[in-house]
């Protein structure tokens, strides 16, 4: 069944269904994961979004069950070059197919991905529509959605829950996090307690964590501004790290400003710089926002890593306090596990803090 | 018998992170100085002075230091004259940089010889490797890592200056 992308400047593309029968509208993300479609199509940054793939094919094999980040994926739509005919036609519980319909995420395959991302890198990031039918009627429709503005209140947490083990005992701030920084963390037998975006900074402190983790997240931090105040108000009493979103929030907090890059960072393999050593690393990468240091923030943070692409800020570490952060996503869940040793510099960040308290 | 327990990818990541904690227990004053105690830890004093010139874009100041003179355990005082002077190190916040903390006799002659010239307004130290066994009240304020040991075993820690390449190992010598 054919089945149409509706761009909110007019513009269509069309290719066959796949998945769910429904229509949706959201903004269009382009990422450049080769792999991983599993990891990418359940991560909750992708909120609201309409992933387009570049692969040139997707899901030459079945799914891997053991790869989900989150249980109820909340994207808004995929969009692919292709998808092999046998995942189409599968029942299987575990083909492309049926995943997405399971989870009332609609598709497009066959679309001439590269001309769209073509169209979007000239005329910007755009909303747009998976829709059966091309009619005026759907670009009105698209330019009269309104992007909601609390993603992460939709996708964190209602509830606190542990992922007991039987090391350091981790709070783990949940602004849409990926089950992968939850097994990063169980590999080196953290304790952790997730809970909801809007804790406050007693209820954190209450727990008498080690320390605690920002997660990564989707849409902009600016609309989180308890979630930042928080931060402010642990910062110091405890070890922080921030992931993705959650470096966002860290820097804000210490007085640095955000602001939207013009092309976003979506893939799995961009090469970022460790400035103390000058090695380049490839990491899994997912933001559209960028850090900028003020002055104040300067004087708080130096930065650890940069992209070696358009030179943004990708990591930074506080300069008094026990904080690190990283833009990009060091669990990568797609990706190369280049970065994975950032999880080890947490839990020695956390272990020469708790060790200096003693002394 | 020799096992290698820590290899060159984590040796240099260890060496950053004792280079971000300097940074961080600073508190952005720009008096540091560096001592290595030749001959390892004068190789990694060399690669922190390295990482905090990318990181901070400021030079901090490296010295190397023969510490024969001053030891406790040998009679000859042919070792190598002091690299620094009084005006480098007085009022100065020096780390002192080793590979092995073990006995504090290394550390305590390191003491002894900037002392005997100058007053730093304080002295830290940064090892990568604390095996125990101390015999002087001696401790480290960064280290690398805490691996402890028997007496009969030997912590050999390599650098790709003047050894095959970076890595830790422990060699067991009753074996």
């Amino acid at each position: 069944m054919t089945r149409y992308l509706i761009l909110e400047d007019g513009t269509v593309f069309k290719g066959d269904a796949v998945g769910a029968a429904t229509t949706s509208t959201g903004e269009l993300v382009i990422t450049n994961n080769i792999g991983g479609f599993e990891h990418v199509i359940t991560d909750q940054t992708y909120n609201d979004q309409i992933i387009v793939f570049m692969s040139p094919m997707i899901s030459n094999q079945s799914l891997n069950r053991d790869d989900y980040e989150s249980i109820t994926p909340s994207c808004k739509g995929a969009i692919f070059n292709s998808v092999p005919y046998q995942q189409i036609t599968s029942t299987a519980s575990n083909s492309i197919d049926t995943f997405l319909r399971k989870r009332r995420i609609p598709g497009i395959t066959n679309v001439n991905v590269q001309r769209l991302a073509r169209h979007i890198k000239e005329y910007g990031a755009m909303k747009a529509s998976i829709m059966d039918t091309d009619d005026e009627h759907a670009i009105d429709q698209i330019r009269a959605l309104v992007i909601p503005r609390d993603r992460v209140k939709t996708v964190s947490t209602k509830q606190p829950y542990p992922n007991p083990n039987v090391g350091f005992k981790i709070v783990v701030i949940d602004l849409g996090l990926k089950f992968s920084i939850l097994r990063q963390l169980s590999i080196r037998k953290c304790d952790s307690i997730i809970l909801p975006y809007n804790t406050t900074a007693e209820d954190i402190l209450e727990l008498a964590p080690d320390a605690v983790l920002y997660t990564s997240g989707p849409g902009s931090p600016l609309e989180i501004s308890d979630t930042i105040e928080t931060c402010r108000q642990i910062e110091g009493k405890v070890p922080i790290m921030g992931i993705g979103l959650g470096h966002l929030v860290v820097s804000l907090a210490n007085g640095a400003q955000v602001s939207q890059l013009s092309v976003g960072h979506h893939g799995s393999n961009i090469p970022t710089l460790e400035i103390a050593t000058e090695n380049i690393e490839f990491s899994n990468h997912n933001h559209n926002y960028t850090v900028e240091l003020t002055k104040q923030a300067r004087t708080n943070f130096f930065i650890t890593y940069r992209c070696v692409v358009d030179n943004s800020i990708e990591g930074l570490r506080h300069r008094f306090d026990p904080t690190m952060t990283v833009q990009f996503q060091p669990e990568s869940a797609p990706g190369t596990h280049d970065a994975l040793y950032i999880f080890d510099e947490f839990i020695e960040m956390i272990n020469s803090f708790w060790q200096g308290k003693q002394l | 018998m020799c096992k290698e327990i820590v290899d060159g990818k984590t040796m240099k990541r260890t060496l950053t992170r004792i280079t971000y904690e300097i940074i961080e227990k600073n508190k952005g004053k720009q008096d540091l100085i560096l001592v290595g105690i030749r001959t390892r830890g004068a190789y990694l004093a060399q690669r922190i002075q390295t990482r905090l010139r990318q990181l901070e874009d400021y030079e901090v100041p490296a010295f190397s230091l023969d510490v024969t003179n001053f030891r406790d355990d040998v009679q000859e005082k042919n070792g190598q004259q002091l690299e620094f002077t009084a005006d480098d190190i007085n009022n100065k916040n020096v780390v002192l940089v080793d590979d092995v903390l073990y006995t504090g006799r290394t550390i305590r002659a390191a003491l002894d010889a900037i002392m005997s010239i100058g007053r730093p307004e304080k002295i830290s130290l940064a090892v990568l490797v604390d095996r125990g066994h101390r015999e002087l009240p001696i401790r480290a304020d960064y280290v690398g890592k805490n691996i402890p040991t028997s007496h009969q075993e030997v912590i050999k820690v390599a650098v790709a200056e003047v050894d095959d390449g970076d890595s830790i190992s422990i060699v067991n010598s009753e074996v």
